[in-house]
């Protein structure tokens, strides 16, 4: 991987992350209203499979937690954070809200407040890609927890028999909520599940930038030239709450894993730029994300108004 | 004017539909059957309104699924979402409790939460109603739920004229549409025009003119509500019988000006006997019309349990004409 797309992997990352932070801060500040559930830890693999799409023409569904992907896909962040804050700029004016982010012109067909419940969606949008020969893929992340879904696993074998163009990521963070991956799943083995469904399967580590970036390239061109589905895990540590705000009483003392930004921080630092080139993007980041937050909180709230109109387009 | 019946009109309006339009797509379990065997076996759908599209235009466009209703659907909503116009068909409505999140959270939510950025074109058909010792979980009729839930246009035809017209109406919709064809009405021959002219969404159909009394009758049940008006014209009784064809939205004016004139409502159909459409209407014209009652409305529907299997309990379940008759009087005398 070249030095430059390294960096600018690192700059999106950090922005993501600073993202998430200043969401964190807005909603700790009574300005959010619902809950958020974020991104953190997953921005590197996020951003190796966003690097393999065709984008618009490929679609993604995605999770509840969703923002980082979102932001992967090049969802403008201000119309992301106005819908996130409920207010108007938001994609859908606030009616739809953080779990629920639709930005198809990016390439963003939806995330979902049902787990699983974007994956069947997925296999829409590589149908409609295979019979109107766009050339398109279609991407649909979920995690471990949604795994043990039968939405999931139906699609999985649907996408097989019908040979749909569809990549599934499924993001394993070891946690469904608050309960472990290990207990949820009868046979841990998520590889094992998606071949015997007939699909190709690969894991990557989630946190190598080199690593995550060469699996969804080869499994993306892979869906696009044979038209067939294909599963990627991808380990990526889930390092804030379910949401934000949870107290995580579950998590077990010490069992803390690494963060894929300082990993690639190291990385870059070793190809000799500079800790002050590193500083300056990692504070510019963290500016820009401030920035957007704070202009969306000054936003007003016109998610009324967007209802009135979708009662009155409601009505006989 | 030609006669045919309910499946035939459906299959045609299939025919004419996907002839016009190739971004249109059939999606289901066995409506094109026999796949995977060798030979040419088609079964065209369990009631056959699907008979002879995959033929016609291919495996492509006729989709077989897996028995996987939550996928399916799913792949459909998601299809709708990105340029396809599909139609697909959950076999019994019974197995909606398969694939419910598909059709509550995601089909009848998407355009509300892009803040109708983008239309849904999809038609969900299906199959409701009971009367065939098909048992509690192939027989019931679940349309006062679905149209319960905010996003979905639910319609329930009565005749093939309007079966085919409202499954026309349903594919050029803007939002998701779910269609249920009752299993007793598929033979049921009536006249159609040559071309199946669409029959729009959210307009009724006055069956039969009367003064005394309204009937507000669905699917199956509009026959039954005909065969009392007739028995009870000859007592003297005169029905207006009123077929809804949708159910959301539903067509009021046509229902609270018919109970303005008679000043009685009846509701007679096979969906819950609680909070299901006929406490809907009754409640929509005792706040609209209540000035213009002349007694309380009635409502005949089955009693709150599951469709029993036994052929004496499922007659006793089922609403029949007797029945309407009996409640029509009984409103006569009020």
């Amino acid at each position: 991987m070249e030095l430059e797309d390294l960096t600018l992997m690192f700059e999106k990352a950090h922005f993501i992350r600073a993202f998430e932070g200043a969401l964190a801060a807005a909603a700790d500040a009574g300005e959010v209203p619902g809950l958020v559930h974020l991104s953190n830890g997953a921005e590197i693999l996020e951003l190796a499979v966003a690097s393999a799409l065709d984008l618009p023409t490929d679609q993604v569904t995605g999770s509840h937690r969703s923002h980082g992907i979102a932001l992967s896909l090049g969802v403008d962040p201000l119309a992301l954070a106005c819908e996130i804050l409920g207010r108007e700029g938001g994609m859908s004016s606030g009616l739809g809200g953080t779990q629920h982010l639709i930005a198809p012109e990016e390439g963003l067909l939806g995330s979902n407040g049902i787990v699983g419940g974007q994956v069947p969606l997925a296999l829409g949008a590589a149908l409609s890609a295979k019979l109107l020969k766009t050339g398109g893929i279609a991407v649909s992340y979920f995690g471990d927890g949604a795994a043990n879904q039968g939405a999931v696993l139906e699609s999985l074998n649907l996408a097989v028999v019908l040979k749909l163009p569809v990549l599934f990521v499924c993001e394993n963070n070891g946690f469904g909520q608050s309960t472990a991956a290990a207990y949820a799943a009868g046979g841990t083995s998520l590889l094992g599940r998606a071949r015997a469904f007939g699909l190709a399967a690969a894991y990557v580590d989630g946190t190598d930038p080199v690593e995550a970036t060469k699996a969804a390239d080869r499994l993306v061109t892979w869906v696009r030239d044979t038209g067939s589905p294909a599963f990627l895990e991808a380990s990526v540590p889930r390092l804030s709450g379910h949401y934000h705000g949870d107290k995580e009483v579950y998590r077990t003392k010490g069992g803390s894993t690494g963060d894929p930004l300082d990993r690639l921080e190291a990385m870059i630092l070793n190809r000799e730029v500079t800790k002050g080139l590193v500083d300056g993007m990692k504070s510019r980041a963290s500016e820009d994300a401030r920035a957007i937050v704070a202009k969306a909180t000054a936003a007003p709230d016109v998610s009324d108004k967007a209802l009135e109109a979708r009662v009155a387009e409601a009505q006989p | 004017m030609t006669k045919m019946t309910i499946a035939d009109a459906l299959n045609k309006a299939h025919h004419t539909l996907m002839e016009a339009d190739e971004r249109i797509v059939v999606i289901g379990e066995d409506i094109r059957g026999g796949s995977g065997l060798e030979g040419e076996a088609e079964l065209g759908g369990v009631f056959g309104v699907t008979r002879g599209l995959a033929v016609k235009f291919g495996a492509d466009r006729v989709i077989d699924t897996p028995i996987s209703e939550t996928a399916f659907v799913g792949m459909a909503t998601g299809a709708a979402m990105t340029g396809l116009t599909p139609i697909v068909e959950v076999m019994f409505c019974d197995f909606m409790g398969v694939c419910f999140d598909q059709i509550m959270n995601q089909a009848a939510k998407v355009r509300f939460l892009s803040n109708g950025r983008f239309d849904l074109p999809l038609t969900i058909r299906t199959t409701m109603g009971a009367g065939d010792g098909s048992g509690a979980m192939h027989s019931q009729s679940t349309y006062g739920m679905l149209a319960s839930i905010a996003g979905l246009v639910v319609a329930c035809p009565s005749s093939p004229a309007d079966a085919a017209g409202l499954l026309k109406s349903a594919v050029m919709a803007k939002g998701p549409t779910v269609l249920m064809e009752h299993k007793g009405l598929y033979g049921h021959v009536g006249s159609v025009e040559e071309d199946l002219p669409a029959v729009p969404l959210g307009k009724g159909r006055l069956v039969r003119e009367g003064a005394d009394l309204t009937i507000v009758a669905v699917s199956a049940l509009v026959h039954k509500a005909m065969e009392a008006a007739d028995r009870l014209a000859a007592e003297g009784i005169q029905t207006e019988v009123i077929d809804p064809r949708t159910i959301k939205p539903l067509d009021e004016v046509l229902i609270l000006e018919s109970v303005q004139k008679t000043g009685r409502l009846l509701v007679a159909c096979e969906d819950a006997a609680f909070a299901g459409f006929a406490d809907a209407v009754i409640s929509t014209v005792s706040r609209k019309a209540f000035g213009g009652l002349k007694a309380a409305p009635v409502a005949a529907t089955p009693p709150d349990t599951p469709v029993p299997y036994g052929r004496k309990a499922e007659a006793r379940w089922l609403p029949t004409a007797e029945i309407i008759i009996k409640a029509a009087k009984s409103l006569m005398e009020a």
